[in-house]
């Protein structure tokens, strides 16, 4: 017993035990439950027409909104970390579709920036261009909860909503997280137009666009309007003109529209703008990821190790003469 | 050993610190009056050796361990059965119906509920497809290209339960389908496989084209089509004469369309979810070509290696330790 006492107190032998009862505990695999942030996020794009508007630059060359919008969602979605999700869609009239569910972010990244590649205007199975209305049914379709919904638009409604008829966002207000993405310029450009094949055959001119909603009752009393008939013309018989034939990011109307639906708004301007914006803190998920921490044992036991070597190179002060 | 690698190599900085156990032994020395009069002993140069290299491998695969050797991930080639497939999925608004043709009350099934759930089990069965995804109603969508990210695929079939479109505009969704695959001729066959519910006059300008590109990239077809109680069913001609045009029966027309494309070609009429299961069954079985694809090991890790080395060596020390000489 003695003799145990003796050697448990030599410091070398302490040392050599402790390093191997900590390398023993590294061939297990020990694991920490961390947490991190990740993203879940399901992107819906306006595909409509004006988004064909070219008031990016970029290199010096024009470049239009969903040509800007494809790039920096691509950038955006490689800055997401590993574990977070993207689901794609697109929107047009006022339906969103969805081409995938949220696909993780690191092993599906090929798949996804080939589809975020190849979103295209001719993808579009309306022409319309229902901002507000395609909002609420993204919102009221996609906003579970288990992913925030990022919508991507100009804002420009197709033909202009009648005030009188403004979707209902009550019911949704704080119940989806997300953000409004902005996209455009301020100044107002022409709208390209194209063929169906994709040949590109002048601009819109202003007789080509109903440049004021002809849907429902006016939102001004009959009184008010010149030339009203009530079955003829309910909204007057006068020419309706107007820019409706051009197009512009219709910034405050997006930020009204995020500020009822209770989303945040976001204005693209560059592609890293936009990652920094969909991986705001405020979007982030918790994850616990299990991390490996065999290394800590396993150093530990190199310091005590090392410490024993060391030890013997201190020169020896005093003859062990341990009885 | 290229493809052996570590996580963080910083640790290798402690490497020098190997080389104190060959000279070193943590052992207490015997002091005895003249080294001359020990005789020399094979066998305690043996030990005295295998002290040291004990020494320097414990450290050594401590420091490798905790600099996180693993082998890399690498791909080998395997054959497998599967192909190279587009899923070419309908999304006009008449999918959400039930196979009667309602909207789904009570417990019925929406053709598009159903063929998600059937399409999920294949796509998750153990075939080694490589499968893109396409969908169509007025317009064609591009989903996912040709992958073989399971989880994605999934997850673009699983979108199939969401509400539908407009119409179905056939012949752009085979278009684009048809452009997944390239020119230049694969190993394995190559599949569309057409779910849909109905169908739609086929345009003679894209008549020609889908003529041609079928033909060209060696298409093999498959269609199924959910048949609404109470519709017309491909195979059938009409009683009546004057019905027998592409616009009364499109699907008949479509069928007869396909038939002529002189490519291997099988049509499925499903009348209900298990009509449904028993064609994706028939697709599965008769897509069991090998097909050479790359499997994905993962990467290996070999700390647990080092660790358990590391403990050897020390357990050895250790024993050595224990065997001194108390006096």
């Amino acid at each position: 017993m003695n003799r145990w006492r003796q050697r448990v107190a030599d410091p070398v032998f302490a040392a050599l035990i402790a390093a191997f009862v900590l390398a023993v505990a590294a061939c297990f695999p020990l694991k920490l439950a961390l947490e991190r942030p990740v993203f879940s996020h399901i992107v819906i794009v306006d595909i409509t027409r004006s988004m064909n508007v070219e008031d990016y630059r970029q290199g010096g060359r024009a470049v239009s909104r969903l040509e800007f919008v494809r790039q920096s969602l691509i950038r955006a979605a490689a800055d997401l970390p590993c574990g977070s999700t993207l689901g794609l869609g697109v929107f047009t009239e006022r339906e969103p579709a969805l081409l995938f569910e949220p696909i993780e972010t690191c092993a599906g990244f090929s798949a996804i920036s080939a589809a975020i590649e190849q979103l295209d205007w001719r993808m579009a199975w309306a022409a319309d261009s229902l901002i507000a209305a395609g909002l609420r049914n993204t919102l009221e379709l996609l906003g579970r909860g288990d992913a925030d919904v990022v919508f991507v638009t100009d804002g420009h409604e197709a033909p202009p909503l009648n005030p009188r008829y403004l979707p209902d966002f009550a019911e949704l207000s704080g119940k989806v997280r997300g953000l409004i993405v902005g996209v455009g310029d301020s100044g107002l450009s022409p709208i390209p137009k194209y063929d169906e094949s994709g040949r590109r055959l002048g601009i819109y001119a202003e007789d080509e666009v109903p440049q004021r909603s002809g849907f429902g009752l006016s939102e001004l009393p009959p009184e008010q309007i010149e030339g009203y008939h009530a079955r003829n013309a309910p909204f007057g018989s006068e020419r309706a003109g107007g820019t409706e034939h051009l197009s512009q990011l219709k910034e405050a109307y997006l930020r009204q529209l995020a500020g009822t639906s209770g989303l945040g708004y976001h204005r693209l301007e560059s592609p890293e703008g936009l990652a920094r914006a969909i991986t705001a803190p405020a979007l982030a998920r918790r994850q616990q990821v299990a991390v490996d921490v065999r290394w800590i044992p396993a150093a530990l036991a190199l310091a005590v190790l090392a410490g024993v070597y060391l030890r013997t190179l201190l020169p020896r002060l005093r003859f062990s003469t341990a009885n | 050993m290229t493809d052996w690698a570590l996580d963080m190599p910083q640790w290798l900085w402690g490497l020098p610190l190997t080389l104190l156990p060959l000279w070193r032994l943590p052992l207490r020395s015997a002091p005895c009056s003249w080294h001359a009069l020990l005789p020399a002993d094979g066998a305690s140069r043996a030990v005295d050796l295998s002290l040291r290299l004990a020494g320097a491998g414990a450290i050594l695969a401590l420091l490798l361990g905790s600099s996180g050797l693993h082998r890399r991930e690498y791909t080998v080639e395997r054959t497998g059965y599967g192909a190279h497939m587009v899923l070419l999925l309908d999304r006009s608004r008449s999918m959400d119906d039930s196979f009667a043709g309602r909207t789904p009350a009570g417990g019925e099934e929406s053709k598009s509920a159903a063929a998600e759930r059937l399409l999920s089990g294949f796509v998750s069965g153990g075939r080694n497809d490589l499968v893109g995804v396409a969908a169509f109603s007025t317009s064609p969508l591009f989903v996912l290209p040709l992958t073989e990210n399971k989880a994605a695929v999934l997850a673009a079939v699983h979108a199939m339960k969401l509400p539908g479109l407009a119409q179905t505009h056939v012949s752009k969704g085979l278009a684009m389908a048809l452009s997944y695959f390239g020119d230049e001729p694969t190993a394995g066959s190559r599949i569309v496989l057409l779910v849909s519910d109905g169908a739609a006059e086929v345009d003679p300008d894209s008549e020609l084209k889908l003529r041609r590109w079928f033909k060209e990239k060696g298409i093999r077809l498959y269609w199924i089509f959910l048949r609404t109680a109470g519709s017309h069913g491909i195979f059938e001609a009409p009683d009546n004469p004057e019905d027998d045009n592409a616009q009364a029966r499109p699907e008949r027309y479509l069928h007869l369309f396909f038939s002529s494309l002189d490519i291997p070609y099988r049509a499925y009429e499903a009348e209900d979810a298990d009509a449904l299961k028993r064609a994706i069954a028939d697709v599965d079985r008769e897509e069991q070509r090998p097909l050479r694809y790359a499997e994905r090991v993962p990467r290996r890790d070999l700390q647990a290696f080092c660790y358990l080395a590391a403990a050897l060596a020390l357990a050895w020390l250790v024993a050595a330790k224990c065997m001194e000489v108390a006096r």
